[in-house]
C-alpha cells in the first residue's frame, strides 16, 4: 500500500520555482529517498509535507494513523505528528535548556491529556500520564542507545547524540512515517554507517516508513528501496538505487553534461 | 557510639528525604518563613512598617512569579503587566465595597477577570513577536492606567478608592499585618507548588519547547498561539491575584501605581532572581523590595534624599554584570558546592571503621 502521495507539488518564493509539479509515491514499511544537488529543493518538499510550508498547487495525501487517506494540507503544522507523522530537521533543533529525557517525553505532546488545572493539583492521572510517557522516552532512548542520559542537559550532549536525541524525539510518538532531513549530515564515514544500521533496525522495529533527504551518496544507495532525484525543483527520475545510479539525467545533474567536460 | 551515628544517619535520610521534591521545600521554607509574622505577634520585634514592608515582598513575589511564567518559561516579554495588577486592585476593592462579596471569592475573581481580559487581548497582541510585542503591551499598559483614571464611577480616578474593607476570611478579619503576611505566605507558597507543578507537567514543557526552538516545537505538535496565550493568560492571573491582596493591604488603591514603574519592576524582578526559575522569582521581587530600605539604612549616603533609588539602579547594574543568570542560580552553586563538601564528609565518615 502507498502510505504517502505526493501529488503536482508545486511552491514558489517571490517568482522562483522551488518546486515544479513533483509527484512521487511512497510505500509503506519502506525507505525512501529524496536526492538532489544543493538547492535542488528537497528540503522544501518536506517543509510542504511537515506543513511548515503551504504549496500553491498540488496534494499531499497520507494514510492516517486511523487508517484514512487524508490530505495533509487540509491540517495546521501542529496537527500533522497527531496524524502519525514525525520529522527531524538538518541543523539539531533540540531543546536547549531542557534534560534529554524532557525534550523526548515532548515528543508525546500530542498524546497526553492533561490540563494545566489538573496539572497544578498534580492529580493521580496526571502522575500516571507523566509516568507512561517517561518510561516511553526511556524505551525509545534504550533502543537507539542513548540511556543514561536522561537527566543531562540537551545541550550539553556531542553533536552525534544530539542526533540520536532529535530522532527518539520523532521516534516516541510512534509514527506511521518519519521524515528525516540529511540525517547523515556532520557525520564522517564509521558514523554515517552506524547511522545506516540504525535506520534500517528502527523501520523493522517501529514497522515505521522512512522517508529521508540525503546528500550522502553512500547512504542513501545503501538503504533505500526507492529512491526521487530531483533537480531545479523538478523530479528527473525515480527508481531503484541501480536505476538512478544508471540514469543519464541523474549522472547529468550531478556530476554536469559530458559535453562541457569536452569544452 | 555505633548506635548514635545510625541515628544522624537515619536523620539525615530523613530530612533529605523531606527536602527531596521541590515543592516540599517550597512547603518547609514556606513554613520556616511563616514563623517571623508568628514569633511577632508575640514579640513585636519587627515594627509595623518594616512588616507592612514584608507584605509587599511576598505580594510582588506572586507577581514577579506570574510574570516569570510569560517571560522565563515562554519566553514572551511584556511591558504591560500593571494594568492586570492593576485590574484586581481595583476589581477586588469594587467587588467587596459595592458587591460586598466575601473576600476570597473576590480574591478568586480579582484573578480570573484580568485572566480573561489577557486572553482577549492576547488573541490580538501574540500575533506579534519580540519588540512589536513589546511595544504592543507597553501600549496596553498606559491604556488601561488611562482607563482607571478616566473612569471615576468604578475607580474613584485620581483620588482613589479609600477605605477597602480588611480581607475576612470564615468570619475572621485580618486586620493586622502580621495576619495578613500569614494569609500571603500561604498564598504564594500554594501558588509556587502549583507553578511548579503545571510547569513539570506537559503544559511547562510545551512553553520551554516554545521558547527554546519555535519550529521543532511546532513539529511535535505544539501549537505557538496556544501556548503562548496560555502563558499571557496565567501572568496574568497570578499578577491579578496580587493586585488584588495589594488592595487589602493598603486598604486604598489609586492609578499612579499601576504605570510603566511597576512593570519594569516586574520584568527586573524576574530578570534579576532569575528567568524561568520559581525560586527565582521570589529572590528578585525581593531584591528589589527590600534593596531602597537597605540602601536608605546604610551610614552616610543612606542620609541623603533619593540616594537610596540611585544605588538601587546601580546595584540592579552590578547583578546585571555579575550574575546573568539571576541571584537564584547563585544560591543553587553555592547550595550544590556545600552538598557536595557534606557529602564528602559523610562519605569519609563512613569509610572509617
Amino acid at each position: 500500500m502507498k502510505i504517502l502521495k505526493i501529488e503536482d507539488l508545486s511552491i514558489s518564493f517571490g517568482g522562483l520555482k522551488a518546486v515544479d509539479r513533483v509527484s512521487f509515491e511512497v510505500e509503506e514499511n519502506s525507505i525512501y529517498g529524496l536526492i538532489g544537488p544543493n538547492g535542488a529543493g528537497k528540503t522544501t518538499i518536506f517543509n510542504c509535507i511537515s506543513r511548515f510550508y503551504t504549496p500553491d498547487e498540488g496534494k499531499v495525501l497520507f494514510t492516517s494513523k486511523t487508517g484514512e487517506e487524508i490530505n495533509l494540507l487540509d491540517y495546521r503544522v501542529e496537527e500533522v505528528i497527531g496524524k502519525g507523522l514525525a520529522r527531524t530537521f538538518q541543523n539539531v533543533e533540540l531543546f536547549k535548556m531542557m534534560t534529554v529525557l524532557d525534550n523526548i517525553t515532548v515528543g508525546l505532546h500530542r498524546e497526553m491529556k492533561g490540563n494545566i488545572l489538573f496539572e497544578g493539583f498534580k492529580l493521580p492521572m496526571i502522575k500516571r500520564e507523566e509516568e507512561k510517557a517517561k518510561n516511553k522516552a526511556r524505551e525509545v532512548m534504550k533502543f537507539l542507545g542513548i540511556d543514561g542520559i536522561e537527566n543531562q542537559p540537551a545541550a550539553a550532549q556531542p553533536y552525534g547524540i544530539q542526533k540520536l536525541i532529535e530522532l527518539a524525539r520523532a521516534l516516541v510518538s510512534e509514527p506511521k512515517v518519519i521524515i528525516l532531513d540529511e540525517p547523515a549530515a556532520g557525520m564522517n564515514g564509521s558514523e554515517t554507517k552506524e547511522l545506516a544500521k540504525l535506520i534500517t533496525k528502527i523501520r523493522d522495529h517501529y514497522k515505521t516508513t522512512i522517508l529521508l533527504v540525503e546528500h550522502d551518496m553512500g547512504l542513501v544507495m545503501d538503504i533505500c528501496e526507492r529512491i526521487c532525484a530531483i533537480n531545479f525543483g523538478k523530479k528527473i527520475a525515480e527508481g531503484t538505487p541501480k536505476e538512478i545510479q544508471d540514469n543519464i539525467a541523474v549522472q547529468e545533474a550531478y556530476l554536469g553534461k559530458g559535453d562541457e567536460e569536452d569544452a | 557510639m555505633e548506635d548514635s551515628k545510625g541515628t544522624i544517619r537515619k536523620n539525615n535520610r530523613l530530612i533529605s528525604n523531606l527536602l527531596k521534591g521541590k515543592p516540599q521545600q517550597y512547603l518547609v521554607v514556606g513554613i520556616i518563613f511563616l514563623l517571623i509574622p508568628i514569633i511577632n505577634l508575640w514579640t513585636g520585634m519587627i515594627s509595623f512598617s518594616n512588616m507592612t514592608l514584608l507584605n509587599n515582598v511576598v505580594i510582588f513575589a506572586i507577581a514577579a512569579l506570574g510574570f516569570n511564567i510569560l517571560l522565563g518559561y515562554a519566553g514572551q516579554v511584556s511591558l504591560g503587566h500593571a494594568a492586570f495588577m492593576g485590574m484586581g486592585a481595583y476589581l477586588s476593592a469594587y467587588l467587596t465595597m459595592q458587591l460586598e462579596l466575601p473576600f476570597l471569592l473576590s480574591l478568586l475573581l480579582s484573578g480570573l477577570v484580568p485572566m480573561v481580559i489577557g486572553l482577549l487581548l492576547g488573541l490580538v497582541a501574540l500575533r506579534l513577536a519580540s519588540l512589536y510585542l513589546a511595544i504592543a503591551t507597553l501600549g496596553l499598559g498606559v491604556t488601561f492606567q488611562n482607563i482607571f483614571i478616566e473612569w471615576t464611577a468604578l475607580t474613584g480616578g485620581h483620588a482613589g478608592l479609600r477605605r477597602i474593607p480588611y480581607p475576612e476570611i470564615l468570619g475572621f478579619e485580618i486586620r493586622q499585618r502580621e495576619h495578613f503576611l500569614i494569609l500571603s505566605i500561604v498564598i504564594l507558597v500554594g501558588l509556587a507548588i502549583f507553578s511548579y507543578n503545571f510547569l513539570h507537567s506537559k503544559t511547562g514543557r510545551a512553553l520551554i519547547a516554545m521558547r527554546d526552538s519555535e519550529h521543532a516545537a511546532q513539529a511535535m505538535g505544539i501549537s505557538l498561539f496556544k501556548y503562548k496565550l496560555y502563558a499571557f493568560a496565567l501572568s496574568a492571573f497570578y499578577v491579578g491575584i496580587a493586585g488584588s491582596l495589594y488592595a487589602h493591604l493598603y486598604r486604598y488603591v489609586e492609578p499612579s501605581a499601576w504605570g510603566v514603574e511597576l512593570s519594569l519592576n516586574l520584568l527586573a524582578m524576574v530578570v534579576i532572581g532569575g528567568l524561568a526559575s520559581i525560586g527565582g522569582s521570589i529572590v528578585g521581587a525581593a531584591f528589589i523590595q527590600l534593596l531602597p530600605r537597605v540602601m536608605q539604612d546604610l551610614p552616610l549616603v543612606g542620609g541623603i534624599t533619593n540616594i537610596n533609588f540611585i544605588l538601587t539602579g546601580v546595584a540592579l547594574i552590578v547583578v546585571i554584570i555579575f550574575f546573568p543568570t539571576g541571584l537564584i542560580r547563585r544560591f543553587d552553586f553555592l547550595w550544590n558546592k556545600l552538598k557536595a563538601k557534606v557529602g564528602k564528609l559523610n562519605s569519609k565518615e563512613g569509610g572509617t571503621p
